[in-house]
């Protein structure tokens, strides 16, 4: 590529950079040709994943995840509204997905993002219809009050696989959800009762008399792989969605059922092989975010 | 003699120039408090000349009756958090949290939390807005829904957070050596994720390590703290329980190096005589978060020459 001497060492590096800003395409495939990606993984090795419970002190739940660097913060508050009448047993679930512009250059103040939206919706349909919290545990009074939990997720680090971060963080901060101890007194007006309440008022009976967290069952997690030409690669970055723009979306649960499918249209069309392929490749990953969703968990109790 | 001193911006005043301005303010005051004087003389004529009916009235008119205090400091001398009355908050900052962004940190006072990240200098996204011979600032403060105690609906577009998205920018401004890249924007976005009183301080002391991390020139550093006066005792560093007690409530953004005052903001009232006291405690807050702050930046930079070899 040149002659061998120290500054033509850094004129070949200059020409790298250069190469990868003006051609990207060629260079990623150049990478992928040998088997490997820029950042040295593997095509179907997922980026280092970190959990922290209860990042947010304010919140009845919260969590932080990182994949790689992309940084998701979830939080959950409570909050007492009467039920609907068509559903007197249940509580209600609102989940928001923000994209403030500190996460990523796209994001201009004034102008949501676009991909939020689409992020927002699919996080909201896939929690609900996974069938992961049974609303009717966030019922307190039958036909008088219930629970309204508000789940707002903020990106602070938007670097690809946004919807993976975010599905991990909202699973980890329902598991880390408490729900607050409440009384109801006789004009049926709910408050929530303080530490130093707890022994002493007569004539308020606690509806629920611990802390308590929710039961889940059917966790769901998730996996976005890029198809390319014959290439799989999962867990994209930032750069890599924006040269290669055809994205699946595959969600499973903890019992290995197939929850959520998503392949919104791109230049490449899948093959059922190519789906079988990334199906595979998800339920590999689930086994580690399990783990690792596992271990944040007990660290939490441990302290 | 009460008197309120309500809300002073001063873009790089040395503080012996506001203590000037206090001053003039206070011999003006000293005037009003003996025309105060001379109609409470007539009140108190009307008074016998009336007799006894209406007094009640008048004298409700002429005393004012003090607030039922809350104990906020201790006999001890130990405040609601078991702070000393000039001790401040835990600090805690890091940089270079968001990959994304050119600059960004995360600081903490206390349970306040906040990030900030700056976008630029990149090219002006509206060119009607574009400025031929220097940058353009601008500056977004957002709090995140689960900031406060109870859930916000609006977190941002309030009159509030536009006012300190206002505040910060000006502040900011002020330092950036914004002749240095003329026809390019700067943008500050700043993120309160947990608020618990002095959430403008912290989101300039964000901002200041944010611009360092993003290598954008600047004249100096910028601190801010706030202070507040509660049973008769000035107190650095007010958290929100200590903030929304109506107490007055001072804010000063502060350069170290050339010793000047950028941002001074103040609510509620404060005696003339305490006020000196008050705001140079939070400018020695300020003097202490910049010693941090440059502890930190200088960590940092022995990082990346860790990491480079050097």
């Amino acid at each position: 590529m040149g002659p061998s001497s120290s500054s033509a060492d850094l004129s070949a590096e200059m020409e790298v950079d250069a190469f990868r800003r003006l051609f990207p395409l060629q260079f990623y495939e150049r990478h992928l040709l040998e088997s490997i990606r820029p950042d040295g993984r593997t095509h179907q090795q997922a980026r280092d994943t970190t959990l922290a419970l209860g990042a947010v002190a304010s919140a009845d739940g919260s969590a932080l995840a990182k994949i790689g660097c992309t940084t998701m913060l979830a939080a959950i508050k409570m909050e007492v509204m009467t039920p609907t009448t068509d559903l007197p047993d249940e509580g209600n679930l609102t989940i928001e997905f923000h994209m403030p512009p500190i996460c990523s250059p796209i994001v201009r103040p004034g102008k949501p993002a676009d991909i939020a939206a689409v992020i927002s919706k699919e996080l909201s349909d896939t929690i609900l219809s996974s069938g992961m919290i049974n609303l009717k545990e966030l019922s307190l009074v039958s036909g008088k009050t219930a629970w309204m939990a508000y789940l707002d997720i903020y990106c602070l680090d938007a670097d690809g696989a946004l919807f993976d971060a975010a599905l991990l963080s909202a699973v980890a901060a329902f598991s880390h959800l408490q729900i607050p101890v409440v009384s109801v007194n006789d004009e049926g007006k709910v408050f929530i009762v303080s530490e130093e309440d707890k022994a002493g008022k007569p004539g308020n009976e606690p509806v629920n008399i611990d802390k308590r967290k929710l039961v889940l069952s059917n966790i769901p997690y998730s996996l976005t792989c890029l198809l390319h030409k014959n290439y799989i690669l999962a867990d994209p970055t930032a750069e890599e969605e924006s040269i290669m723009e055809t994205s699946l979306t595959v969600v499973l649960n903890s019992s290995r059922q197939l929850v959520s499918l998503y392949k919104p249209g791109g230049p490449v069309l899948a093959y059922t092989s190519a789906l079988q392929d990334c199906v595979a490749m998800t339920m590999q990953r689930v086994k580690e975010l399990q783990k690792i969703l596992n271990e944040a968990i007990s660290d939490m109790e441990v302290v | 003699m009460e008197t309120e001193v309500s809300h002073l911006f001063g873009s790089s005043i040395r503080p012996e120039e506001v203590k000037a301005l206090v001053k003039k303010a206070t011999a003006a005051k000293e005037k009003m408090g003996e025309l105060k004087r001379e109609l409470s003389e007539y009140i108190g004529r009307a008074i016998d000349i009336k007799g006894q009916v209406g007094i009640a009235q008048t004298r409700a008119f002429a005393i004012e009756i003090p607030d039922k205090e809350m104990e906020y400091v201790s006999p001890e001398g130990l405040r609601l958090d078991g702070r000393r009355p000039l001790e401040m908050r835990q600090l805690r900052a890091e940089i270079g949290v968001v990959t994304q962004a050119d600059g960004s940190a995360v600081f903490e006072m206390g349970n306040t939390k906040v990030i900030a990240a700056i976008y630029g200098p990149r090219e002006v996204e509206n060119k009607a807005h574009l400025i031929n011979d220097q940058a353009l600032v601008r500056c977004e403060y957002t709090m995140a829904n689960f900031s406060t105690g109870d859930r916000m609906r609006k977190p941002k577009g309030d009159r509030r957070s536009t006012e300190i998205s206002l505040v910060i920018r000006q502040t900011m401004e002020a330092c950036i050596m914004t002749h240095l890249m003329p026809r390019s924007q700067i943008d500050i976005f700043v993120q309160v994720l947990q608020a618990d009183g002095g959430t403008r301080s912290a989101c300039i002391n964000a901002a200041t390590l944010a611009l360092a991390n993003a290598g954008i020139p600047m004249c100096d550093l910028v601190t801010s703290c706030s202070a507040g006066y509660l049973n008769s005792t000035p107190l650095l560093d007010l958290n929100y329980v200590e903030d929304s007690a109506g107490g007055p409530d001072v804010t000063v953004g502060f350069l170290p190096k050339v010793d000047k005052v950028t941002l001074l903001q103040m609510d509620s009232k404060l005696p003339m005589d305490m006020f000196e006291n008050v705001m140079q405690l939070a400018i020695e807050g300020c003097k202490a978060i910049a010693s941090y702050i440059r502890e930190v930046l200088l960590e940092n930079i022995k990082q990346l020459e860790y990491h480079r070899g050097v």
